[in-house]
């Protein structure tokens, strides 16, 4: 122990006093640029996937840093914020490559079911933003009030699991149904408005959310109520631009007296001759529907290829698409496949969006025998 | 002097120490309670000695004490002066002597290490904090030096360490200063005619490859702006450049946001770098050839579709579109444009031109109204093929806004029409919202801008023109017209040249006119000389006469006496000055002819270069004149960007 004698003599306290002014000295010495200008002015910034943008200014996919200023201190000016979007990959592996991904939910009706399905979600919380779109009307603020209350929740801070950013959204024009009750919902009058209405919703959801980091988008309508936990590295481990799962029913069999499944979902399909010859005398603003008896359209439905005891890896090519789950290359939405509101070779919303993407050379596909599961009212 | 008595480790303890009085010692005992940890012991307890001082006689002491659960403490018993040793009441005070009902909760029964033992003076015993002293720190400056090493080394690390240190007291822990919930109602970005006032947020999007040249006059229209610049956030796509773009748009951008003249620095500033591996390049020629349009139309469509969905956000009321090449234009463009109120709205776009091209053309005539021909040219063409227009391949007989322009027109005069041209396009972002996007597939045989309007058309959106309210682009000249330029350069020099050469020729000619002038001079003062001799010469002869008159008087004088002598004298000498006045006649005439003829000569030698000097003068004067070529030239044909 041959410490010098001046050390021995020094009160500890000085010592202490001292360390930390060095500590003091080191974080001024090593404190790196990065973090340091945040909020100089004219700083330039490169956001990467996930990172929080350091202003209010920025893609709502992102979270970003609250602002302590007090009152009438001046924010600073927006940074420059580059985005490297040649490095936003889509791969058949988003997790290892830290993919994040958009999940979208036009939210007609508030479902516990379905927000507990997405806690469940096993993709990494912090790679994974929501976007909701919620219609005007008494409906629309009922479900926002609840959507707010679990959110509140589940984004405290504590909460390790909770998602990189929520935007919600409400919508600027009325739905055109008052009811949204299922029959009449599915009254093939009012489908072409209806969903036009719902392609114009998507589409603001979409283009206003989607940000410069994203690489997949996942819509999920407000009434999937059962997925499986993996369902985004399922769908993503397919490397397919537009992908779907087989959406079905649970609902109570009065003939079998037990719970059973029946197909849900009808517009992903395989086009056919008899279809392609109804849309060739079509005028050019009626629209072709399925699951209608009115229109045999004689197409292929993926609802009825569906095998429970079939290799759940079976994948069928498609010309249409539902919109119930389905999952998106970033990249096919930012080539401008959208959902159209308008015919668009005689098809509407998400069977016009997989044409559209068909038309930007981006394929639909299907998985019959993967299944998820659509609320029974 | 300190003796250590005990340990204690309770929440609530009261403690009566029992002990015996050394022999010697008469002054009353200093118990005190020290914590060694825990931080809510009571400073220094109550002392109460319950019995009377008496030397080995026994006492009590007892005190109150409140650590916490994790405090431990201990009891110890003092006496001021150094005592002698005394081993003898050890064993007996050695006794521990405390009690609080929690007998349970002592460990330390019947251990005995109560002991009093204040014989002596001892040194303090060392806590184990000082005895390790030196060790600790060692380890506390390996531990600092390794700290400072690991955030040397790993920079990715500082983030996470320094806050903790720093700011862990004020600013909390990182994940608590995120906002990660936005809500947003779309009703309030519809996009009215007055948005200035109602603070709407214009997104303002430029895609840029190759546009280094013209950046810093676009960033001088950005501050040129006059809508509020806050409000306004900025988007730019550089893709494939070959040039320094980036580095340039970077700078300028962090330039203008650090302005110190308050409202220059803009919103949201936005670079996203993709690269679509485009083939084309950006050059005029090979960006206007027809063949390369309908591919290079869509890849623009492309790169503008990514810059919208990652540029637009929920808060925009509008999205205008501006090229960078773009050389003049109002400051007020946005408001101007805004008033109108409609949902896609373009000015006419025009650009300037040299004088021996005309003045000015018009450029973007991608804004047109749709036509019968049109449609039905559209329906005779295959599923992928693109309407461009401004080429003869294609002729639509569409009205173009750029062609109806009136230069007195009222600048806001709208025009209904189907397809958009690029340059400048302010849109409510509620389009954009609704799905409008810039068609990169043959959407109704357009794609691009007019497949924008199409579709803007198609889903019921008001999309106007404004024909008088004209921007000027800026004239990048095309490989024919620098092929032009050449021409007429290389004519000019030729000019040049010539009428140096001229010049050359009309001096040399103009010294040869001094040198004959000169030569005629002393030509002329020859035939003077020539004519002085010719009349001394006749002088001479004259005098040569009068002499001979003389001669012949004084001979006649002389031949008077002799009459026949003189008279045969006189007639020879008459015959003789006739002949000599002739002689001399003649040489004076012969004289004069040849002065005339000199004089002609010089004449001619004289004037004719002068009129040639006058054609070549009217000649030059006519050439500026007279337009040499390319005066009715067909302008060429081009669309935007």
């Amino acid at each position: 122990m041959a410490v010098a004698r001046s050390l021995r003599r020094t009160n500890p306290i000085t010592i202490a006093l001292a360390g930390l002014l060095a500590v003091g000295f080191l974080i001024f010495i090593f404190s790196s640029p990065s973090t340091a200008p945040i909020n100089v002015p004219g700083a330039r910034q490169l956001l990467k996937s996930k990172e929080a943008a350091s202003h209010a200014l920025s893609p709502p996919s992102l979270p970003f840093l609250k602002s302590n200023l007090k009152a009438g201190e001046e924010a600073p000016p927006p940074p420059v914020v580059h985005y490297h979007m040649n490095n936003v990959t889509t791969t058949a592996d988003p997790i290892a490559n830290r993919e994040s991904i958009l999940i979208l939910t036009p939210l007609a009706r508030f479902y516990q079911e379905y927000w507990d399905n997405l806690l469940a979600l096993t993709y990494p919380h912090e790679l994974i933003s929501l976007g909701f779109i919620v219609p005007k009307g008494r409906e629309g603020n009922a479900a926002t009030a609840q959507l707010q209350e679990r959110i509140k929740k589940t984004q405290a801070g504590t909460n390790k699991k909770r998602f990189a950013s929520i935007t919600i959204l409400r919508q600027d024009e009325e739905p055109p149904l008052q009811s949204q009750a299922e029959s009449e919902r599915h009254a093939m009058s009012a489908q072409k408005e209806r969903r036009a209405a719902m392609s114009r919703a998507r589409n603001a959801l979409l283009f206003t959310t989607l940000g410069p980091t994203t690489s997949w988008v996942l819509w999920l309508d407000s009434d999937i109520i059962e997925t499986p936990p993996s369902l985004i590295q399922d769908l993503a481990s397919y490397d397919k631009p537009i992908i779907v799962p087989n959406c079905f029913q649970r609902y109570y069999n009065k003939d079998k007296e037990a719970m059973d499944v029946r197909p849900y979902d009808f517009n992903s399909w395989i086009d056919s001759p008899t279809a392609q010859n109804l849309a060739a005398k079509m005028g050019p603003d009626d629209i072709l529907l399925e699951g209608y008896a009115e229109i045999a359209t004689y197409r292929s439905l993926m609802a009825y290829m569906a095998d429970p005891r079939g290799d759940p890896k079976q994948i069928v090519s498609l010309d249409g698409v539902g919109g119930t789950a389905l999952l998106v290359k970033a990249d096919v939405h930012r080539d401008g496949a959208m959902f159209p509101a308008f015919p668009f070779y005689h098809l509407i919303e998400t069977e016009g969006f997989a044409k559209m993407g068909k038309r930007l050379g981006w394929g639909s596909w299907g998985l019959p025998n993967y299944f998820v599961y659509h609320y029974n009212e | 002097m300190w003796k250590r008595q005990e340990l204690y480790h309770h929440p609530y303890v009261r403690v009566t120490c029992k002990a015996r009085v050394p022999s010697r010692q008469y002054i009353p005992p200093t118990i005190s309670f020290i914590a060694l940890r825990g931080r809510d012991v009571i400073g220094t307890p109550v002392v109460q000695l319950s019995s009377g001082l008496a030397p080995r006689g026994p006492f009590h002491a007892s005190g109150e004490l409140h650590p916490t659960s994790s405090s431990l403490f201990q009891v110890s018993t003092s006496w001021m002066l150094p005592l002698h040793a005394s081993a003898a009441p050890k064993s007996k005070m050695n006794r521990h002597a405390y009690s609080n009902g929690h007998t349970g909760a002592y460990p330390l029964g019947g251990r005995g290490s109560f002991s009093i033992q204040p014989h002596k003076f001892q040194p303090r015993s060392q806590p184990a904090l000082r005895r390790r002293r030196q060790l600790l720190i060692r380890l506390a400056l390996v531990g600092s030096l390794l700290f400072a090493g690991v955030l040397l080394f790993f920079p990715s690390l500082r983030a996470a360490a320094l806050p903790a240190l720093s700011l862990g007291l004020f600013a909390g822990h990182e994940e608590l200063q995120l906002e990660t919930v936005r809500y947003y109602d779309l009703s309030n970005v519809q996009g009215t005619a007055r948005g200035w006032e109602r603070e709407e947020r214009i997104l303002l999007c430029a895609p840029l490859r190759d546009a280094a040249p013209h950046l810093p006059m676009f960033f001088s229209h950005l501050r040129n702006l006059t809508y509020p610049h806050h409000l306004i956030d900025l988007a730019f796509l550089i893709g494939d450049s070959k040039d320094n773009t980036l580095t340039l748009l970077s700078d300028l951008l962090a330039e203008l946001q650090v302005d110190e003249q308050p409202g220059m620095a803009f919103g949201e500033i936005s670079v996203l770098e993709k690269d679509f591996g485009q083939k084309v390049n950006q050059d005029v020629e090979s960006r206007h050839g027809f063949a390369a349009q309908a591919s290079r139309r869509k890849s623009m469509a492309q790169a503008r579709n990514w810059l919208l969905s990652a540029a637009l956000r929920p808060t925009h009321s509008w999205v205008y579109w501006r090229d960078v090449d773009v050389e003049t234009a109002p400051f007020t463009i946005l408001e101007d444009l805004m008033r109108h109120n409609k949902d896609v709205i373009v000015p006419n776009v025009w650009r300037p031109l040299p004088d021996w091209l005309g003045g000015e053309q018009p450029y973007d005539l991608n804004s047109w109204q749709e036509s019968e021909t049109a449609l039905a040219l559209a329906d005779t063409l295959d599923e992928d093929a693109v309407i461009v227009e401004g080429y003869a391949e294609y002729a639509t007989w569409r009205p173009h806004l750029a062609y109806l322009r009136d230069p007195y027109g009222d600048p806001d005069m709208e025009m209904e029409i189907d397809g958009v041209g690029g340059v400048s396009i302010l849109a409510k972002a509620k389009v954009f919202r609704s799905g409008v996007h810039f068609p990169a597939f043959s959407f109704e045989k357009h794609a691009e801008t007019e497949g924008f309007g199409k579709m803007a058309k198609r889903m019921k959106f008001s999309v106007v023109g404004l024909p008088h309210y004209t921007i000027w682009h800026l004239y990048e000249p095309s490989v024919d017209d620098i092929r032009h330029m050449e021409e007429m350069e290389n004519e000019r020099k030729a000019r040049e040249a010539e009428e140096k050469a001229k010049q050359e020729r009309l001096e040399k000619i103009q010294s040869q006119f001094d040198d004959t002038q000169g030569q005629w001079e002393k030509d002329r003062s020859d035939i003077e000389s020539i004519k002085k001799k010719a009349q001394e010469e006749e002088e001479a002869v004259a005098e040569a006469k009068r002499q001979a008159t003389a001669q012949q008087i004084a001979e006649k004088q002389a031949q008077d006496e002799a009459a026949y002598k003189a008279q045969k004298a006189q007639q020879v000498a008459g015959g003789k000055p006739v002949v000599g006045k002739q002689a001399a006649a003649g040489a004076a005439a012969g004289a004069g002819a040849a002065a005339a003829a000199d004089a002609k000569v010089h004449d001619e030698s004289g004037s004719k270069p002068r009129v040639e000097a006058k054609d070549g003068k009217g000649h030059i004067i006519d050439a500026d004149d007279i337009p040499v070529v390319g005066g009715g030239r067909k302008t060429p044909k081009e669309d935007t960007l």
